[in-house]
Formats: structure tokens, C-alpha cells, sequence
């Protein structure tokens, strides 16, 4: 079963996104804050990560730096309402995430590009 | 002199001190004697007794004053206690006194005037006549009524200073003690309403979570709302917390969920009644609340509350008024800006930017009759008409733009000259050049900047006409462009043939390909 890390801050947010993806089989965790997302990058080795940018303690763009120094082949995909600012998503890119999903978003679309991106 | 008077002064005092001390003194030696006696002791007075030679030397010895026999008869020592004297009265002694001051002999008179200095002198205090109370003590003190304070309240009701400064003392430190208390309730409502928050937080994530995707748009539709029960509870949900927390979900994840989710939210914020609840907040009397349940229609598509919204577009509050034309903006089904037309605040330019975005999104689905805002009798709104037209590119508005510009103030002038240079409108040039004749400088900057593109020969007229008249150096930059863009050959003429050195100069400068937008 594969492992996805979710590092989101708003709990419903997460909460939503971890019921859409158990339905499909997969194993999810949940961490609310950045510090605790890159802790759980080293102890799960988790084989996909979801995360916010907007975090408290270290933002999403940093989490994309710690998971792609320790676990380079695992992808990420980034889930923010800051979608609209083009710095943002190309520095996202340009660290090497699999996928930008802004907000408003549709659970339903999220679990495909998590399929897309784990194939 | 003034020593004479003061000299008088202290004589006087003194005699009235002797005399006052003097006759407190009595003169009668039967009262002397009693007064000595009274007083038992005087400070540096003492006396000798001399009894006759005839008294029983037994009974001299039973007097216990340690008698020596003399020559004159029996002598006692040098006592100081006066005491004795009733004892001796008694027993009708018969004796004569010799007074000592300290040590040294004196007659009466001196003992006299020795008590009397130490009185004056504030020395001696003589002890007046004890008197007996006629009753018993305890008897009277029955007959006067028990009040254990009235000694202290009497001492500090007396003094008014100290009354009035321990009473305001007294208020400081209730009025701080009732503040601390007030402090330590409300932060402790707060902390109990902030755990309750984060407990209902965690109540509402899973059931609003299976609601989602265990339910078709339909089924929740369809639920009645006893079967939303099991989810979330009616006990809970009559609490206004738990409805507020409710409300604060669902319209958080409304803006960050698309598609069917979203529909899905509003549907069951419908079937719990959270509409009800934005509705009545929307009618009372703080600004704060009105606004919060603006928002919250604006969100959750409550278009039955438009009515009582449109009653808030010209609110005195300047949020509630920009959120209820919002909320109009977004939900009205008429396409009529009628409600808009009607206000009579002016528009804020935050305002005009906030109804702009909204128009422009909405005016895709909807037609809306700006022209409407041309009819206001609020300046600002007449002039958000006009932007409206330039911003949307309604060339359809044109004509009816052309006809208020004749009664149009200077500032709305301004406006639909940008429009008409924006849109291209160059059958309106007539109305561009009598605005070249216009007085209000303004106003003729623009005209001067939109006969660059619209202008024709009577335009260059009257723009060379302005350059004879004007003398300010970016105006005459401005004039010279739009005839530079217009007739050339008049270009020419003007710059050229004058000998004018600052026109040579702009001439040069419009003519740098490097300076052409400068």
C-alpha cells in the first residue's frame, strides 16, 4: 500500500483530502505544521507528499527543499490558494514537484493527478 | 517699640499665669492641707514633722514615722508622701510642718510660690478633688447605650480630610478589585468558548467529511432534516457556538472546494437552516454582524435575502454598503443596476475597484443596464457609469454617453474623453474641440491628449491657437504631439518657421525615436 504524507494546515482541508484517498487504498498521514512535515519525511519515507505553502514554522517551499534533498524520487505535489502567484508556482516547479493543484480545488481531481503522479 | 509691646505682653502673661496658678492654690491652711494631701507628692518638695515633747514615746513609736526625740520635741525624717496626713488628722496629733525645697528649708509662702512656678511651667499637674460618682459605675454605664466604634467614628468622621481621602482610596481599589474581576470572567468566557470552539471544530470535520462524499448532490437534497441528525445533532446545532463554528466551516471550505463540492455545501448549509441564521444577522444593529452576514450570503448564494440587502446599499457604514452591493453585484437575477443608481454616498476608488472586478465577472452571464448609472444623481456613481463603459468597451453606450456629455460636469468631461480616446470614438471629435475651448485646465489637458487620436482640422486650430496662448512647457509638449500625430506640415510650421528656441527644443525631443515616450 503506498504511504502519502499530507502536510496541510487547515484540518478540514487535509481531513477531506484523506478520506478521498483511502477510498482509493492508500495509506495517508496527516501533520499540521511544517516542522512536523519534515519530520515525518524522515521517518515515514512516505511515497508521495502533498503540501500547502502557507504553513506555520517553515512554508511549503522549504518542505519541497528538505524532501527533495532526502528523498529525491518521491513526488510532491503542491496544493495552495497562492496558485494565481506565478512566482511561487514557478519556484515550486523549478525545485522538481510533480504537480500544482491551486484552490478552489476538487478532491476528485486531486486523487487523479495523485495516480498520474505515483505511476 | 516693638520690644516695649512685647515685653508688656510677656509680663502679662505671667502675671495672669501666676494669678491663675495661685488661686488654684487655697489659702485656708485646713485646705492646704487637704490639697497637699490629694496631691500625695510634689516634685522636689518634701516636709518635716515636729510632734510635742509630751507625746507617749509608745505611741510616737506606733506612728511608724521613724521619730527622734529632741530638744522641741519629737522629729520625724524628711518625708515626701503627704499621704499621712488624713491618719494624723485622725487621730487629732497635734504637730507643726517644716517644708524642704530640695533639701533647703522654706516657709510656706516660698512652697507656695514653688508650686506655683512649677504649675505655670507646665511641671506639675495638680490632681483636683476626686469625686465620687453618686451612682455605680455599672449602673450607669447600662444607661448609656452599647456602641463599641463610636469612639473611632466619631474621631474619623471628624476629621473630613482624611474621610474624603480614604473613602476615594477606598473607591481606587474597589473600582481596581471589580476590574480584575471582570478581566479574570471575561478571559475565562474566552478560553471556555475557545476550547468549546476546537471541540466542535473536531465534531464537524468527519460527518461534514462523509457528507461530502458519501452523498450525491441529490440524497442531500432530499434529506429531511431529521436525518442530518446522526451528523450533526439538533441539540447542537439550536447553540449559537456550534452554529457559528458550523457556518465558519462550511463557508471556508466553499471557497477553497469546486465543482459538486461546492454545490454540495450549499445544500446542506440550506437543509441545517445556517441560511436563517446569516438572514437575521443581516438585521441587527451592529455594523459587524450586518457585514459577517453579508459575506456569508454573498458566499452561500442566499438570493432570498436580496430584498433585505438591497435595503443595505446605502447604508451609512461604508463596509456594510460596499459588501451589500457586492452581495447585489454577485446574486441579483435582474440586470438592473437600479440599486446602484440610487445611492447617494460617494463611491471610494477601493469601492469603484471592488464593483469593477465584480462587473466584469458577472457581466459575462448577465446584461446589465449600465446606462442606468448615467441617470444617478450622484456624481460618483455617473462617473463609475463612464468608466464602466470604457473599462467594458461598450461601444453600444456611446450614443447615450454623447448626450449627457453636454450637461456633463468637468470631472465626468474628463472621463468620457478618456472613454472616447479609449474606445475610438471619432464621431464625437465635435464634443472633444469645444472642450479644447473649455476654461477648466483639466479639462483641456485631456481634450488635448485625446485630439491626438481623434482630432481633425478644426483640432489642429485650435491647439495651435492654445500653443500662442499657453506658456506652460509640458502643455505645450502635450499640444505639439497631438499635432505632430495630426498635420505634420503645421508641425513644421509651428516648430520651424517661429524661431521660437523652446519650440525647436520640443520639435527635437518629439522628434527622438529614443525620447518618444518620454
Amino acid at each position: 500500500m503506498k504511504k502519502i504524507l499530507i502536510i496541510e494546515d487547515d484540518l478540514l482541508i487535509s481531513s477531506l483530502v484523506q478520506f478521498r484517498l483511502k477510498k482509493d487504498g492508500y495509506e495517508t498521514y496527516l501533520v499540521k505544521d511544517g516542522n512536523e512535515g519534515i519530520k515525518a519525511i524522515d521517518t515515514l519515507s512516505p511515497d508521495l507528499i502533498i503540501t500547502d505553502v502557507m504553513m506555520p514554522f517553515r512554508s511549503g517551499i522549504e518542505i519541497i527543499h528538505h524532501a527533495k534533498k532526502s528523498l529525491p524520487q518521491t513526488p510532491i505535489i503542491v496544493l495552495s490558494s497562492l496558485g494565481e502567484e506565478e512566482q511561487v508556482v514557478l519556484e515550486a516547479f523549478n525545485l522538481g514537484v510533480a504537480d500544482f493543484v491551486p484552490k478552489p480545488f476538487n478532491p476528485n481531481e486531486l486523487a487523479i493527478r495523485v495516480k498520474r503522479a505515483l505511476s | 517699640m516693638k520690644k516695649s509691646l512685647l515685653s508688656i505682653l510677656l509680663g502679662f502673661c505671667i502675671a495672669v499665669g501666676k494669678l491663675f496658678a495661685q488661686d488654684i492654690l487655697p489659702k485656708d491652711s485646713t485646705e492646704w492641707m487637704n490639697f497637699l494631701h490629694i496631691q500625695n507628692q510634689v516634685p522636689g518638695l518634701g516636709y518635716q514633722l515636729t510632734f510635742s515633747p509630751s507625746l507617749d514615746s509608745l505611741r510616737a513609736k506606733n506612728l511608724n514615722l521613724n521619730l527622734s526625740k529632741t530638744d522641741s520635741g519629737w522629729v520625724s525624717d524628711i518625708r515626701e508622701d503627704f499621704g499621712i496626713f488624713s491618719q494624723l488628722q485622725q487621730d487629732s496629733l497635734d504637730f507643726q510642718l517644716t517644708y524642704f525645697i530640695f533639701s533647703s528649708q522654706n516657709t510656706e509662702e516660698a512652697v507656695r510660690e514653688y508650686i506655683s512656678n512649677l504649675m505655670r511651667n507646665g511641671d506639675f499637674d495638680p490632681v483636683t478633688e476626686k469625686v465620687k460618682p453618686k451612682e455605680d459605675l455599672v449602673a450607669m454605664a447600662v444607661k448609656s447605650p452599647y456602641s463599641p466604634v463610636f469612639g473611632n467614628r466619631y474621631t474619623f468622621t471628624a476629621d473630613l480630610k482624611l474621610f474624603v481621602v480614604t473613602v476615594i482610596i477606598g473607591f481606587f481599589f474597589m473600582v481596581a478589585l471589580l476590574m480584575i474581576l471582570v478581566m479574570l470572567f471575561l478571559k475565562a468566557r474566552k478560553n471556555r468558548r475557545e476550547i468549546l470552539r476546537k471541540e466542535y471544530d473536531q465534531m464537524i470535520v468527519d460527518p461534514l467529511t462523509t457528507l461530502l462524499f458519501e452523498k450525491e448532490l441529490d440524497e442531500l437534497s432530499n434529506m429531511k432534516i431529521a436525518e442530518y441528525d446522526p451528523y450533526f445533532p439538533q441539540s447542537y446545532l439550536s447553540k449559537p457556538l456550534y452554529q457559528d463554528v458550523l457556518i465558519h466551516r462550511i463557508i471556508g471550505l466553499n471557497k477553497k472546494m469546486k465543482g459538486e463540492f461546492k454545490e454540495k455545501l450549499k445544500t446542506i448549509y440550506h437543509q441545517l437552516g445556517l441560511d436563517q441564521v446569516s438572514a437575521a444577522k443581516i438585521k441587527q444593529s451592529k455594523w459587524h454582524i450586518i457585514a459577517e452576514g453579508l459575506v456569508e450570503i454573498n458566499e452561500m448564494d442566499l438570493v432570498e435575502t436580496l430584498r433585505e440587502v438591497k435595503k443595505l446599499s446605502d447604508s451609512s457604514n461604508f463596509h456594510v454598503r460596499s459588501l451589500a452591493v457586492s452581495a447585489l453585484l454577485n446574486l441579483s437575477e435582474k440586470s438592473d443596476l437600479s440599486f446602484l443608481r440610487d445611492q447617494t454616498y460617494p463611491l471610494s476608488d477601493w469601492q469603484q475597484m471592488n464593483y469593477l472586478r465584480i462587473i466584469k465577472f458577472v457581466s459575462a452571464q448577465k446584461q446589465l443596464k449600465i446606462e442606468m448609472l448615467f441617470e444617478s444623481k450622484n456624481m460618483s456613481i455617473r462617473i463609475f457609469g463612464i468608466k464602466l463603459v470604457r473599462m467594458l468597451g461598450r461601444v453600444d453606450l456611446l450614443e447615450r454617453l454623447a448626450e449627457m456629455a453636454t450637461l456633463a460636469s468637468n470631472e465626468e468631461k474628463i472621463e468620457i474623453l478618456q472613454t472616447y480616446e479609449e474606445i475610438g470614438a471619432h464621431m464625437e471629435v465635435d464634443f472633444i474641440n469645444q472642450c479644447l475651448k473649455s476654461e477648466d485646465l483639466d479639462v483641456v489637458k485631456q481634450a488635448i491628449e485625446t485630439s491626438k487620436s481623434l482630432g481633425n482640422e478644426a483640432s489642429v486650430e485650435l491647439l495651435s491657437g492654445l500653443l500662442e496662448n499657453l506658456e506652460d512647457f509640458s502643455l505645450r509638449l502635450l499640444i505639439l504631439k497631438s499635432i505632430h500625430e495630426l498635420d505634420k506640415t503645421k508641425f513644421d510650421e509651428l516648430t520651424l518657421n517661429r524661431g521660437n528656441s523652446t519650440f525647436v527644443e520640443i520639435r527635437n525631443h518629439i522628434l527622438d525615436p529614443k525620447l518618444i515616450y518620454v
